[in-house]
């Protein structure tokens, strides 16, 4: 299929005065045209009668009712509608301008969101080594041994895994629980209580201190 | 500045009841009016809607599917539905545009229907029966319309539309835009290709 010369295209979308085309396109002009005109005769039909006398069996079509709207919309309205900001700066001020946005995005942010434990508070360290395994968790007397509170992390994969918790001051029975099946005495614990239930197995113990006493 | 000329070049304007494209000035748009009409209970008033744009939707709907009683199925269709969801039709003034987009889904529905987007040829129309007394113009423009009606069938339905509204029915891109949902950029590119298909059909007589 050969492409039609751009000039008749803009001629044909009426964007071009077609006698300004040269002798050859305007031909072809000539030629499209009359066969687009024979298209455009009206087909001798009507399907008036038809419709109107579907239409007189059926409801008659009501208006929507349209509901006022009440301040919140039309607040909300305003807010979502675009408006055109014009801000005029001399060129210096768009300088300041992009360096101090490129100094925020690229200092970096001081945000501390450890949380800080209250005077009646300390900050548990937790630290075992299970080379190989896939998850450590810590259960004990200050999450009721549930499972899944508090887990510790390897992210060096170095088989050393830690974590931290702030719990009330004073003493906490706990145990590890390795790949979510097998319950460790923390072996560096240094304290361990039996664990109640007759069977020579023990609990590790922490001394959490206060946060004040700490230095 | 482009301009937009109403109407196009080549085309004349028979039909005075039919309503030009938006943005062009016209003395008088009533159609707003006589929807509110038929809002307000007087139905018959849609009788004046019909006659309005009846012409132009059967002349699009038959280009489109190539045979006129499937075309009257389809605008016949497209009316009534268009009757029953009045209250939805936005912007009244610009019914015209609204009408030709409920007949354009009519059309498609209507060529999926047939499993295919091309009109086989066989269903194209025929050309007017040419007559003993014709004179030799008579015939070759027989001849010319029979060629350019099957060149037309055989294009896709996307570009047919593009073709048809714009060379047809003589609307402005903005308008065939608001018809078909297509972008103009989009609609240029059919209304191009078609013409370049037309011409290819149309050169292959001459040689």
């Amino acid at each position: 299929m050969n492409p039609i010369d751009p000039r008749l295209q803009e001629a044909l979308d009426g964007e071009r005065d077609p006698s300004e085309l040269p002798a050859d396109l305007r031909e072809v002009y000539a030629r499209l045209m009359s066969a687009t005109e024979a298209l455009a005769t009206t087909p001798k039909l009507s399907v008036s009668h038809r419709v109107m006398e579907e239409i007189r069996r059926i409801p008659a079509p009501t208006p929507v009712p349209v509901q006022a709207d009440g301040p919140m919309r039309r607040a909300l309205r305003w807010f979502g509608r675009p408006r055109a900001v014009t801000v005029h700066l001399r060129p210096v001020w768009t300088v300041v301008l992009a360096a101090g946005l490129t100094t925020l995005l690229v200092l970096p942010w001081q945000s501390d969101s450890t949380p800080t434990p209250r005077a009646s508070e300390g900050v548990a360290n937790f630290v075992g080594h299970f080379p190989g395994a896939r998850s450590v968790e810590v259960v004990g007397s200050f999450n009721n041994w549930s499972r899944g509170l508090l887990h510790l992390n390897d992210d060096d994969h170095d088989g050393v895994w830690h974590g931290a918790a702030i719990l009330p001051a004073g003493a906490h029975e706990y145990m590890f629980v390795v790949d979510g099946e097998r319950w460790v005495a923390d072996p560096l614990a240094g304290r361990y209580v039996d664990d109640g239930f007759g069977a020579g197995q023990q609990n590790a113990l922490m001394i959490v201190r206060p946060a004040a006493d700490q230095p | 500045m482009r301009r937009h000329i109403w109407p196009p070049l080549g085309k004349r304007w028979n039909n005075r009841d039919e309503a030009c494209p938006p943005g062009v000035p016209v003395m008088v748009n009533e159609d707003a009016d006589v929807v509110a009409r038929v809002l307000a209970g007087d139905g018959e008033a849609f009788g004046i809607l019909i006659r309005r744009y009846e012409p132009g939707l059967l002349r699009f709907a038959t280009r489109m599917l190539g045979n006129p009683d499937a075309a009257a199925d389809a605008v016949a269709e497209s009316l009534v539905r268009a009757y029953r969801h009045l209250a939805q039709c936005r912007d009244p003034s610009r019914l015209r545009s609204w009408l030709y987009r409920i007949t354009g889904n009519r059309c498609r529905s209507h060529l999926a229907r047939r499993h295919t987007s091309d009109i086989p040829l066989s269903e194209a129309p025929a050309p007017a029966l040419a007559e003993a007394s014709d004179t030799w113009e008579v015939l070759e423009r027989s001849e010319q319309i029979a060629l350019v009606e099957r060149a037309l069938a055989a294009l896709p339905a996307e570009k047919r539309e593009a073709f048809v509204l714009k060379h047809v029915e003589g609307m402005s891109y903005e308008e065939m835009a608001a018809v078909t949902g297509a972008r103009i950029p989009t609609l240029k590119m059919r209304v191009h290709r078609a013409r370049e298909a037309l011409l290819e059909a149309l050169e292959e007589v001459v040689r």
